[in-house]
């Protein structure tokens, strides 16, 4: 017992010594995030990989069970860059339709794909198409942005309503948007085509990320009782964790469970789970150093 | 005596107040009663639709009733509920298609009884009633496109801007026109976006109709015109009136196998009445018209009409009408097929194309359709079940690490009836409000789900901190956090209600609907309930 207390003292003075040592990980990974972007978007003049939801064309689900191997090489041939995937019910593991996605018009991929298969595919009946213009995508694309930024700035004016105060303010507003920026950086990293439900999943997580940084923020300045600020910060710590895990757990599970027939919820899932896992760090070291790092030199100050 | 009957008194008082007391720390309290009323409510709107308690209810739904029909005159109409056929009974929309197949169409007239929840209604006839019908919904909410099935456009002016009054004529032109096709269950409204774009969203539930990116984009300019003279034009200003559904002023009248021999065609005719106006320039262009040298009948000149500039027939005009003003037109057309059924049909598809071009009038502009969707029912209805499926297993494996994390059985069911209930009552007022549920509407009833447990989660943990505080301070203090964490993401949501043509709002509502039934009526009930586990 005796010992397991001295642990934690050793512990908390482990984090005491090295708080402030601790910033240089998510300062690195901030630098490497920002030089990565950089490149990437030197390349490909955007921030992320866009679907057709966002670039322009088309979407055809095939009801039934097809060949998707050579369907796709045929695909391939005609129209270039071609995304093809099956959706296959979850028990018994049957296919139950293809999807097929390329940057080509309704009209062309239809013939083509009529031609290919050899019958009529009836729109809303044995396929469904869901094509989008290029302009339209695009249009699409940059309002999704502005919506990230003017969310991002709301909830920033929020949080500084909330606290007022301006470093532990800025330090909730820095771990949202590294756990964004971090994000976006792992998705690309992964390869991942965004759509408009990514982007949606992005905006959750302005939400997400905020709350257990609300959380330790609160606890620490505005819980006036007998606890030591390492006890407001473990405990917080402990309560912030458990929601990530919850959340992350319940997301992990629903995505086992969509993953083989939404590209939407998938997506969404997907990214979340990214910015969980990233939340947990940025809060529990980035807002927590610096929170720390602020209590401490202002109670020496005051 | 006196002071038996005081002391009698006294012993009832007391036992009152005693009772009172024990009654009070029974009461639930407001914010609890709150929470059970708005649930109730909830589960009244989604289980009791327009049509009752329909969740164990067999029958197919009557979705329309031919105007005018003998179904209609028998007293078939819409939103009654058939329960069997000639006693047999009907569960579902498979036993009654395939009951009708087998019985029509038939040789001579036959009876028909159709049970209805209501009464007996009996028809005779040879065809079949001349009803849609479509399963029963078992609750009231109401699923978007990508989940039911149907069509939806974005459709915007062709190189021009269009503003907001013009929006709100295209929006009104293009319903007319989707009803005269007969396209019952549309939608259509005008959007704007966030960067200042108008769009016409079209919205249309069930099968999708064949032709439906040239019922939308065509431009419906329609001219007919002698020689270079536009004697009238589509809509109320020229065409007064234009017979439709009367078989006496609008008919297919002759099929016949064309010269080739290879296909078919068949001809059309209906009645239209000319405006004042119209009649008159047809008068003054007439009289300027000699009457033909070789075909004395008629004018030197023929009457043609054009559909997008594209002739679509010619008319002889009669002598008699030389300088006359007349009304009374007759417009024909013609539809070729394979068979003569096809041919028959497509003369039947041409005359109404022409007749609602000719009702609606032309649109000024060309149209660009900016995204269209259809989407095959097929797939949602499994897309349902299994986001049921998904929604519980996270439920459940959230509850059981909660359930580690605090080793307290009744709070960590508490936390899942709640969250249960926080579903319920999202879905209680999508249905109230008469809300699509849509794939993006999900995400955003999951996402606050997610919120709720966080939520549900600092209460928990605040009221089982160890501090001297009241268990009332320290839910006020797990408030102050919640409802920081609810503001941030109000504000985050609002862009989204306007950005991307307004198709990601469902996710912005039912989030912002989701958040809010937690943060002023699930959570709140949560501490009360807290309370009482703890006294």
């Amino acid at each position: 017992m005796e010992e397991q207390q001295n642990q934690e003292i050793n512990k908390k003075n482990w984090h005491d010594k090295h708080y402030k040592t601790l910033l240089l990980i998510p300062i690195a990974l901030l630098l490497f995030s920002f030089v990565y972007m950089g490149i990437f978007y030197s390349q490909h003049h955007d921030f992320f990989l866009k679907d057709i939801s966002l670039k322009g064309g088309t979407s055809v689900t095939i009801n039934g069970n097809l060949d998707t191997p050579s369907l796709k090489n045929a695909l391939i041939d005609k129209f270039g860059e071609v995304n093809i995937r099956k959706i296959s019910n979850f028990v018994t593991g049957e296919q139950i339709a293809t999807v097929v996605e390329t940057t080509a018009n309704a009209e062309d991929v239809k013939a083509f794909l009529e031609d290919y298969l050899g019958y009529e595919l009836i729109e809303g009946e044995n396929s469904s198409f869901e094509s989008t213009n290029a302009s339209l995508g695009k249009s699409f694309y940059n309002q999704l942005l502005i919506a990230i930024l003017v969310a991002f700035v709301f909830m920033a004016i929020v949080v500084f309503i909330l606290f007022r105060t301006f470093i532990p303010s800025c330090a909730v507003v820095l771990s949202a948007f590294a756990d964004i920026f971090m994000t976006l950086v792992t998705v690309n990293l992964l390869g991942i085509k965004m759509s408009s439900a990514g982007i949606i999943a992005l905006l959750m997580l302005i939400g997400y990320s905020v709350d257990t940084d609300i959380l330790l923020t609160n606890r620490v300045l505005r819980r006036h009782d007998e606890t030591t600020l390492n006890q407001k910060l473990l405990s917080s710590f402990k309560t912030g964790v458990t929601m990530s895990l919850v959340s992350l757990i319940a997301v992990f599970v629903a995505l086992l469970f969509v993953k083989s027939f939404s590209s939407t919820l998938d997506q969404i899932f997907t990214i979340l789970i990214i910015g969980l896992v990233f939340d947990i760090f940025n809060t529990w070291v980035t807002n927590v150093s610096i929170i720390k790092w602020y209590v401490i030199s202002k109670e020496k100050s005051g | 005596m006196l002071s038996q009957r005081r002391n009698q008194d006294e012993k009832t008082g007391n036992f009152f107040s005693f009772g009172r007391g024990n009654l009070q720390m029974k009461k639930l309290s407001f914010r609890i009663w709150l929470f059970i009323i708005i649930l109730l409510i909830s589960l009244l709107s989604i289980f009791v639709s327009p049509y009752g308690f329909t969740l164990f209810q067999k029958g197919v739904l009557i979705v329309s009733v031919e105007q005018n029909s003998s179904s209609f005159e028998a007293g078939l109409r819409q939103g009654q509920i058939i329960t069997a056929i000639d006693g047999k009974s009907i569960a579902n929309i498979a036993d009654f298609s395939n009951y009708i197949e087998e019985k029509f169409p038939s040789e001579k007239a036959v009876k028909t009884i159709i049970t209805t929840k209501d009464s007996d209604i009996i028809l005779y006839s040879n065809n079949a009633p001349n009803i849609t019908v479509s399963n029963i919904p078992k609750t009231s909410i109401k699923t978007g496109l990508d989940l039911s099935g149907g069509a939806r456009a974005l459709v915007q002016a062709e190189g021009k801007e269009l503003s907001s009054d013009e929006i709100n004529d295209l929006v009104s032109i293009t319903k007319n026109r989707l009803n005269v096709y007969g396209l019952l269950d549309i939608n259509v409204k005008a959007i704007l976006d966030l960067s200042g774009n108008r769009f016409m969203l079209i919205e249309i539930a069930g099968a999708t109709p064949k032709d439906l990116r040239s019922m939308i984009e065509s431009q419906g300019k329609f001219e007919a015109k002698i020689g270079n003279d536009t004697v009238f034009i589509g809509g109320d200003r020229d065409v007064a009136s234009v017979c439709r559904n009367d078989a006496t002023c609008a008919r297919i009248e002759t099929c016949q196998q064309d010269s080739s021999g290879r296909s078919y065609y068949c001809k059309f005719i209906f009645t239209i009445y000319l405006s004042e106006d119209a009649a008159k320039r047809h008068a003054d262009i007439t009289n300027t018209i000699d009457v033909n040298a070789t075909n004395p009948e008629y004018l030197s000149k023929p009457l043609e009409l054009y559909v997008d500039d594209e002739l679509v027939d010619t008319l002889l005009i009669s002598r008699d009408l030389k300088g006359q003003v007349t009304t009374q037109i007759a417009v024909s057309g013609s539809g070729t097929g394979e068979t003569q059924d096809d041919a028959y049909k497509a003369a039947e598809e041409n005359m109404h194309k022409l007749q609602t071009i000719l009702i609606t009038g032309s649109l000024p502009y060309k149209l660009e359709i900016a995204k269209l969707d259809t989407i095959s029912p097929l797939l949602g209805q499994n897309f349902v079940k299994y986001i049921i499926i998904a929604g519980i297993a996270a439920l459940i494996s959230a509850s059981i690490l909660i359930f580690i994390r605090y080793k307290k059985l009744k709070q960590s069911l508490t936390v899942i009836l709640i969250s249960l209930a926080e579903i319920l009552i999202i879905l209680g007022i999508a249905a109230i409000i008469d809300w699509n549920l849509d794939l993006a509407s999900i995400a955003g009833i999951l996402a606050s789900i997610g919120t709720g447990f966080d939520d549900q989660i600092v209460i928990l943990d605040e009221s089982l901190h160890k501090s001297s505080q009241s268990l009332k301070q320290k839910i006020k203090n797990a408030f102050a956090i919640i409802m920081g964490a609810y503001f941030t993401v109000l504000v985050s949501l609002l862009p989204l209600m306007w950005a991307g043509g307004g198709l990601l709002k469902g996710f912005a509502i039912t989030t912002i609907i989701g958040i809010s039934i937690g943060v002023f009526i699930t959570r709140p009930a949560f501490g009360d309930i807290l309370k009482r586990m703890e006294d």
